[in-house]
């Protein structure tokens, strides 16, 4: 049996709240997506916690500042901490802001023990955290152990090798990160990793597939996968120059996507996907940065493209000691930890389907050429009128894939709004026009929302169209009691003898071609 | 990595002395595995009421459906219902000012519906990506196509099997079915009295290939509630 390599994990604690810049002795909460996903340990004390609702939190602790998550700006803020580590080896890797690793082995040889390495990236790294968090660090066997093995330190602590599997053995089985796995274990009565681990390995297999399998590993104190010692025949890399020198972020930003999506696809043509990426900048000055990202799962291309984003302006808006002297004028995505890719298995019902999946592709696609508001989607929004009861919204704030438009109590009646069918264009900039009666006279609408007399003619732009059908007027007074939005109007359907069906409003004395049946 | 294994390993047993045997039992297993549904997948569904307009009764992949006269914009949404409803995404190119509300009431499911309005300069490239990645894409160009550019989307098309439906102006190199109305009358509204219930159109179909054979259909769109209708139903 393998085991694993001896790697140091490096923890700085609540980095998402640390990265908002708010101090950590006040109650504030870091969100996503309206839940909590980091607080500080005053709102903790108040009873904040990850996963609580916006509404709750604030109940629980109403003086909580709540800042939405910038995880572009945690990466920023947390690449200074990782290249102080740079001078003790170079191959640390990010896990994600606030938590790096490094291969024990080498640096220990080096300066002589583990204890004295851990000491020494404490040291380092507090120095430049500088009493914004505290600095935890801990060695274990594998990646997985020694993160779990730094969130236990206080604030260094050593697991001796082969003593891995005793340390996670009383460890519940959520920290493995599988809510669904662990779900079905606390119902089979399997509450630690000590117990999950003496389940037979080929059992755990048949039953919970690779998943099962990988996590097995895991609370047995081994590496996720069986390590793969075949090199890799291929250089997979891809590069790109970048003429004129960047050393703006916005301007590598787009090469970074594309980049990205090169990797992605060299990868996927061979079936294989990579666990861990290196990210190399080269500047005109001949320096070289080069910086390792982990992610548990696989890296997808939009993860892969994110990180380099974040890497980057890591580099060129850090602190001036990291910054690279000029500009970027080569970029490089090195694919380092190479697995089979075993695919993921579609939704059956409902759920991400592939046709999501190449949907969402092209929306990020378009979104790095065309800008990120260019893409739209629907969305309910209510209302009377038919440009207001659905507006259109940036894909970038919404989750597209299996995506259910659900209009909640949007469309509850609008008394007022017209029946279907709905017109089929909205102007947007709506027409002037004139409607006149059979003698020529402008048509007005009375007070007491009559036409003063019925309309004959429209005149758009000039042209002289007959009205051959008409209904209305519907007035509405909407919003009365606001004077920013108020809005008295009245509505006609006019059909003219080109068979054109217009929605006409009068509003301030002006009549106005809004819509369109077309 | 995994076709190369598989091909190394047919190279392997070929050279075997049972050459000829292994090879037809190897044809076996690649008729065997030859999807069945094959000619199936080339076409998207159209709305019950629309089949008669096109000449497979469904939308074939990778064609450019041109639709015109009054009431284009009801009749693109309709025929992007079809395949929009059935799970296909769609696009709306240039077409920041359809109806929403219509759109949803003529079928297309909103879910699955992006909306692009990109410059000039930049609509070729635009389309071009979506091309493969939504199965209908509907435009409504507000400049001239160019004829080259017209040329390599409806390559692009057929190569990645997106259907392109153009509203409005001809599609400069002529489209695959090209539907207009004729006429249309609308029904449900007076002189003064009623409101805008649904209109009775004739579509008159032309187009190349299979789809040369004129045909006309008369058919309410939008029918009462916003889809099309049939008119015999209705009567």
């Amino acid at each position: 049996m393998i085991t694993p390599v001896r790697t140091l994990v490096a923890w700085c604690p609540d980095w998402p709240v640390v990265a908002t810049g708010v101090p950590l002795d006040e109650p504030s909460a870091v969100l996503l997506a309206n839940r909590v996903i980091a607080a500080s340990p005053e709102a903790r004390v108040h009873g904040v916690v990850r996963g609580l609702r916006r509404r709750a939190a604030q109940a629980r602790c109403p003086e909580l500042s709540v800042h939405d998550r910038d995880e572009a700006k945690e990466a920023r803020l947390f690449e200074p901490v990782v290249a102080v580590l740079d001078d003790i080896t170079p191959r640390v890797e990010v896990a994600r802001p606030g938590v790096c690793a490094l291969v024990s082995q080498g640096p220990s040889r080096y300066f002589g023990g583990e204890e004295v390495v851990a000491g020494l990236v404490r040291e380092r790294m507090v120095e430049v955290v500088a009493g914004r968090t505290d600095v935890r660090v801990g060695v274990a066997d594998g990646p997985f152990a020694a993160e779990l093995v730094a969130r236990a330190a206080d604030p260094i602590r050593l697991v001796p090798p082969g003593t891995t599997a005793e340390f996670l053995a009383p460890m519940n089985i959520g920290v493995l990160e599988r809510p669904d796995l662990a779900d079905v274990l606390c119902r089979l009565g399997i509450r630690t990793l000590g117990a999950f681990a003496q389940l037979p390995a080929t059992d755990v297999l048949a039953r919970f597939g690779r998943e099962g399998q990988g996590a097995h590993r895991l609370a047995s104190g081994l590496d996720e996968r069986l390590p793969d010692a075949r090199q890799p025949p291929v250089d997979w890399s891809v590069s790109a120059e970048i003429d004129p020198p960047a050393d703006r972020i916005d301007r590598v930003a787009f090469v970074a996507r594309s980049i990205a999506d090169e990797l992605h696809r060299r990868l996927g043509r061979d079936g294989v996907t990579c666990v861990r990426v290196g990210i190399r900048a080269e500047t005109e000055h001949g320096e070289e940065l080069i910086r390792f990202w982990r992610h548990e799962g696989m890296l997808s291309d939009a993860a892969v493209a994110d990180r380099v984003r974040w890497q980057l302006d890591g580099w060129l808006n850090g602190s001036a000691v990291s910054r690279p002297s000029g500009g970027i004028t080569r970029l490089a995505l090195v694919p380092d930890e190479l697995i089979a890719a075993t695919g993921r298995q579609l939704g059956f019902w409902g759920g991400e389907t592939e046709a999501d999946q190449r949907a969402v592709r092209v929306a990020a696609r378009l979104q790095g050429q065309l800008g990120t508001d260019a893409v739209l989607v629907p969305e309910f929004h209510g209302g009377r009128h038919c440009h207001e009861q659905l507006t259109l919204i940036p894909t970038a704030t919404v989750e597209l894939a299996g995506r259910s438009l659900d209009p909640g109590d949007k469309t509850a009646p609008w008394p007022g709004s017209l029946p279907a069918p709905s017109p089929t264009r909205l102007l947007p900039d709506p027409v002037v026009v004139e409607i006149l009666d059979e003698g020529g006279v402008v048509i007005e609408v009375t007070g007491r929302g009559l036409l003063s007399s019925p309309p004959a003619q429209l005149i758009v732009k000039g042209h002289r169209k007959a009205v051959v059908g008409w209904s209305g007027p519907w007035p509405i007074d909407e919003r009365w009691w606001d004077v920013e939005t108020y809005r008295r109007q009245a509505r006609l359907q006019l059909v003219t003898a080109d068979g054109q069906a217009l929605l006409v409003v009068l509003e301030a004395g002006v009549w106005r071609v809004t819509a369109q049946w077309d | 990595m995994a076709t190369r294994y598989v091909r190394n390993l047919a190279v392997d047993t070929l050279d075997g002395p049972h050459q000829a045997a292994r090879r037809a039992q190897l044809e076996l297993v690649t008729d065997r595995v030859t999807p069945l549904t094959l000619a199936r997948e080339q076409t998207l569904p159209v709305h019950d009421s629309l089949t008669s307009l096109f000449p497979d009764g469904a939308l074939r992949r990778g064609t450019i459906v041109g639709v015109g006269g009054v009431g284009a914009t009801s009749l693109a949404l309709a025929v992007a219902a079809g395949p929009s409803a059935s799970g296909s995404w769609t696009a709306f190119v240039g077409g920041t000012d359809i109806g929403l509300v219509a759109a949803g009431e003529h079928g297309v499911a909103l879910e699955r519906l992006l909306v692009v309005d990109p410059e000039p300069s930049v609509w070729s490239p635009t389309v071009a990506a979506l091309i493969g990645a939504v199965d209908m894409i509907v435009i409504s160009p507000k400049h001239r196509l160019r004829e080259r550019d017209a040329r390599r989307i409806g390559s692009r098309l057929r190569e990645r099997g997106s259907v392109l439906v153009s509203i409005g102006s001809q599609w400069p190199v002529g489209a695959d079915v090209q539907l207009d109305i004729a006429e249309s009358q609308w029904c449900g509204i007076g002189v003064g009295h009623g409101v805008l219930q649904s209109r009775k159109v004739t579509i008159a179909g032309s187009g190349r290939g299979a789809a040369a054979r004129l045909r006309s259909l008369d058919v309410l769109l939008p029918g009462p509630g916003g889809g099309p209708r049939t008119i015999a139903t209705v009567d």
